[in-house]
């Protein structure tokens, strides 16, 4: 049963890890909105004719570039 | 939050509630009076159809779910208005309509109506969202460079219900040549464009959204919404620390509970021990620091809350359960003290949240109102600048149909003033070159130059504001429920704990700790605490499901006991719209009357134009107006030559009036203000308009007698017709005061007169003050934004039938919070004297507690608060 001390230690620091993570998300804004994101896997892609997607940069680029 | 099959059930008891209001119809006042002679509402056909549209036959409309006339077969789409059709065919002709489905299952009621107005506007080339594309007017919304030529901008949406909202503007992105994306945020109500600069302007993608019925402008004072963001940020953070203290700290116990009856190895229970106690030290010092401080500060005011037995019990258990730790001896209790950490952090961040949901929903409406102003150089050049740069000495130009944005006096031109806001006057001033003019007021009718005398805070609405910042401030705050009885419980718990730890330090000091701690720990208000919290913040969220939104739950407390409710007249009683109440010809004459009144921005001309369409009278252009001044107006259509106005205008053009003044004395004494048209060379005759009251005002002040309230008109306009509503009303003429200032108002709601809660219900700048003043104030949905910033409770369907629904749940909430009290309390009880007894083991207590806090919980969810007030 020694095994408990390591697997004790082990445990809390994966949690801690956890934890971590979801706290640098929530400082991130990830959960500031619980709306929109739940209805805005609802868009469905269509194809879009119209338009050139490709020069339209990434949400994540253009928080980058700010 | 949101559970869509529930929801969707939610959406057509709703359609029926609203049906029902509707069905109430009212015999408007000013209808039902000698009418046997010449004008008579009755002798014009399309009438009767008219007033279907307030009935129990009328159907929800297809984009909004307004009432509407029932379309001409079953199963066709019906509107509300043009400005509804217009987006309905928009989203069709894009292949947008799952929309509908979508938003019927998300489930919000409806959402907002097509904006007629911009429409018109838009196709006039009168255009309100020009002001978009001057990048030095838009503060925070400045567009901003991301590469690949694109610019991104944020700007605030009005008119988002819904995740269906969302996904509508998503969506309709890609069919609009250069614009790349857009971005909602349902949170703040924003939403982030990204577009060619090149190919598309702002002003235009805000005219496309316009057209779908979402309003967007620039974002304007985010240092409130910042803050609310970072406080619900920090909320979280805490709630993720203790939740992962609690969950570990839960298991640990469990291997400890199981030792004790298993037989563990002296050493194992050492470990488990020792990592419970920094897991529960962790805990309280970490997240529950907040108690700990709220504690601190309730010490040093001296003031019982109930943090402190919260933070007594969190500090004493973890000091107890550390000591037991390092020792050996005594339990430790970490299990529980985390876990009551992690629970009460979450029921202040429900509550925090649909606060903030209330608050967020008022803000909103504030932020797309123009606060430009267009000055006029000394070389007669006009530019726009923002309102905030205006100088005393300015001379500004004031377009018809635009917001006054400074106090000051008129030098050039001469129009009328709807001043109904700002005075509660139903009719419009006119104004002519020397008269003063004030911000918060519009200008109907022509264009005028304004000598700016006062702007900002300086104005009369600036001074109104500070009154009614005064009023807020000096309003006595509500001790709710849970903090006055806290403040007992504190000191009973704490006394009692003393008195265990004194009959058991006979048997050992670690005996004496351990029961005192069991004490503290049982006794400790969990339910009571999340009780109040969770039940406000239920009752909140449900109001708001029903377009009713309270800022602070304070408001139902005031709410439950009725006691005198004061309402604003023009506006907030009435429609704040003329409409026609009499009309002695035929459809034909008024397709004419309203052909050449249709260009015009004077309230009665708006009336007269929506009579017409409402009676289907055939739309003609007025080929030439002649004259236009604020009592009337003349001109040619279908080369007949047509003449509407004031008696004294008609006479100044000639008309005879002698043989139709008893009709005009007859419209007057009807309550109405007559008008005299004339077509041609026929007989000139004579109709009516007046301000018509709200279709469920007089059902709505009815109940509320009934309930016990006691109900009142304050108004700024004539005594005279104060006194008419309130007679059709049948409220007594000792609580219907007309003609007073706004101060005045503050000092009849100020008043200490009056037994039981003083609620204001209003909607104009000059209800500001007493709206804030009042225990409760109430807002309706189409007045000035200083009364939404003022009252806490805002009424979004522009209709007085949510007061008596907010009153039966307020009283419902309230005796939902006492019996969950009742319950907790019960439970305290027991379980106090069993853990003075020494009865209550560790193990017992963290299994009871939890018990307790389950029952507040599931009897809060479970109790409908509105289904019991719809009863």
């Amino acid at each position: 049963m020694s095994v408990l001390y390591v697997a004790l230690p082990a445990a809390l620091l994966l949690g801690g890890a956890a934890m971590l993570a979801c706290v640098v998300c929530i400082r991130r804004g990830q959960f500031d909105d619980l709306e929109t994101p739940a209805v805005r896997m609802l868009i469905d892609e269509r194809p879009l004719a119209e338009r050139d997607r490709s020069n339209l940069p990434e949400t994540e680029t253009v928080t980058k570039l700010q | 939050m949101r559970v869509s099959g529930q929801d969707a059930a939610n959406v057509s008891t709703e359609v029926e509630e609203r049906d029902l209001v509707d069905s109430v119809s009212v015999p408007a006042a000013f209808d039902d009076s000698g009418n046997e002679n010449g004008i008579s509402s009755g002798q014009l056909p399309p009438r009767d159809s008219v007033k279907v549209v307030g009935k129990a036959t009328s159907v929800p409309c297809s984009h909004c779910g307004l009432p509407s006339p029932p379309p001409a077969s079953v199963g066709d789409p019906t509107f509300c208005c043009n400005g509804c059709l217009g987006a309905y065919q928009l989203i069709h002709g894009w292949g947008l309509e799952d929309y509908y489905a979508l938003r019927d299952r998300l489930g919000t009621g409806g959402v907002s109506a097509g904006d007629s107005a911009v429409n018109r506007a838009v196709q006039s080339g009168d255009d309100p969202f020009d002001e978009l594309d001057q990048t030095e007017l838009l503060g925070e919304s400045a567009p901003r460079a991301v590469g690949g030529g694109l610019v991104a901008s944020s700007c605030s949406v009005r008119g988002l219900h819904c995740g269906a909202c969302a996904w509508l503007i998503e969506r309709s992105v890609p069919l609009v040549p250069g614009w790349h994306s857009a971005r909602v945020r349902m949170n703040d109500h924003s939403v982030e464009l990204i577009y060619d600069p090149k190919r598309i302007r702002l002003s235009e993608i805000a005219r496309w959204m316009a057209r779908l019925g979402y309003r967007i402008g620039p974002l304007i004072d985010n240092a409130r919404g910042a803050a609310a963001v970072s406080e619900n940020r920090r909320l979280l953070v805490r709630i993720a620390m203790a939740a992962f203290c609690a969950m570990n700290a839960m298991w640990i116990a469990v291997a400890l509970y199981a030792g004790h009856f298993s037989g563990i190895s002296v050493g194992h229970a050492n470990l488990f021990r020792l990592v419970g106690a920094g897991l529960g030290a962790a805990a309280v010092f970490g997240p529950g620091s907040l108690f700990i401080r709220g504690a601190i500060g309730a010490l040093l005011t001296r003031t019982p809350h109930m943090d402190l037995p919260l933070a007594l019990a969190l500090v004493v258990g973890a000091v107890a359960g550390i000591v037991g730790a390092f020792t050996g001896y005594g339990e430790v209790f970490f299990d529980s003290i985390t876990m009551l950490v992690f629970l009460l952090l979450v029921g202040r961040w429900v509550q925090f949240r649909q606060q903030r949901r209330a608050a967020e929903s008022v803000h909103l409406l504030m932020q797309v109102s123009p606060r430009t102003a267009q000055l006029v150089g000394p070389d007669g050049a006009v530019r726009k600048i923002a309102v905030a740069d205006l100088v005393v000495g300015d001379r500004i130009r004031v377009d018809a149909g635009q917001g006054i944005p400074a106090d000051g006096t008129v030098v050039a031109g001469q129009t009328a003033v709807d001043r109904s806001l700002l005075t509660g006057e139903s009719v419009p001033v006119e104004v002519v070159v020397g008269d003063v003019v004030e911000a918060g007021t519009a200008n109907l009718q022509s264009p005028i130059d304004v000598k700016v005398s006062a702007a900002g805070v300086q104005s009369r609405v600036g001074r109104l504001m500070r009154l009614v910042e005064d009023a807020a401030a000096n309003k006595a705050p509500v001790v709710q429920l849970a903090d006055r009885v806290g403040g007992w419980f504190v000191t009973v718990v704490i006394i009692l704990a003393f008195i265990t730890a004194m009959i058991w330090w006979s048997s050992g000091p670690a005996i004496a700790v351990t029961h005192s701690v069991a004490l503290l720990i049982v006794a400790c208000p969990c339910a009571l605490a999340l009780a109040t919290p969770l039940a406000l913040a239920v009752g909140i969220g449900r109001a708001a499901r029903r377009r009713i939104f309270v800022r602070g739950g304070d408001c139902f407390e005031r709410l439950a006991t009725p006691g005198t409710i004061w309402f604003d007249k023009t506006g907030t009683l009435t429609k704040g719209q003329l409409s026609v109440t009499h009309w002695p010809g035929d459809r034909d004459a008024l397709a004419l009357v309203a052909a050449i009144e249709r260009g015009s921005a004077h309230p009665v001309a708006k009336g007269i134009v929506a009579y017409a369409d409402q009676c289907n009278a055939e739309p003609f252009d007025a080929t030439q107006i002649d004259q236009l001044t604020g009592g009337g107006i003349s001109g040619v259509v279908n080369g007949r030559r047509v003449i509407v106005g004031k008696p004294a205008f008609a006479k100044t053009l000639g008309i005879d009036l002698m043989a139709i003044d008893d009709d005009v004395q007859r419209v007057a004494a009807d309550g109405a203000s007559p008008l005299i048209y004339a077509i041609d060379n026929e007989a000139p005759k004579v109709f009516g308009v007046a301000d018509g009251l709200r279709d469920d005002a007089s059902a709505t002040v009815q109940s509320l007698r009934n309930l016990g309230w006691r109900v009142g008109i304050l108004s700024g306009d004539h005594p005279l017709a104060v006194a008419r509503v309130a007679s059709s009303l049948k409220i007594e003429s000792a609580l219907a005061l007309g003609d007073l200032s706004p101060e005045e108002k503050l000092r009849r709601i100020e008043a200490k007169d009056q037994a039981g809660p003083v609620v204001m219900v209003g909607d104009g700048v000059n209800d500001s003050a007493a709206l804030a003043a009042a225990d409760v104030g109430v807002a309706i949905r189409g007045g000035a934004e200083t009364s939404l910033e003022a009252a806490p409770v805002f009424l979004a369907d522009a209709a007085l039938g949510g007061l008596v629904k907010l009153m039966l749940a307020s009283r419902g909430t309230v005796r939902l919070i006492h019996r969950t009290f009742a319950v907790s309390l019960a439970y305290n009880l027991v379980a106090v004297a069993l853990a003075m007894a020494g009865m209550v083991h560790p193990l017992t207590a963290a299994l009871i507690m939890p018990a307790s806090s389950l029952t507040v919980l599931t009897m809060i969810l479970a109790t409908g608060t509105f289904r019991e007030g719809d009863q």
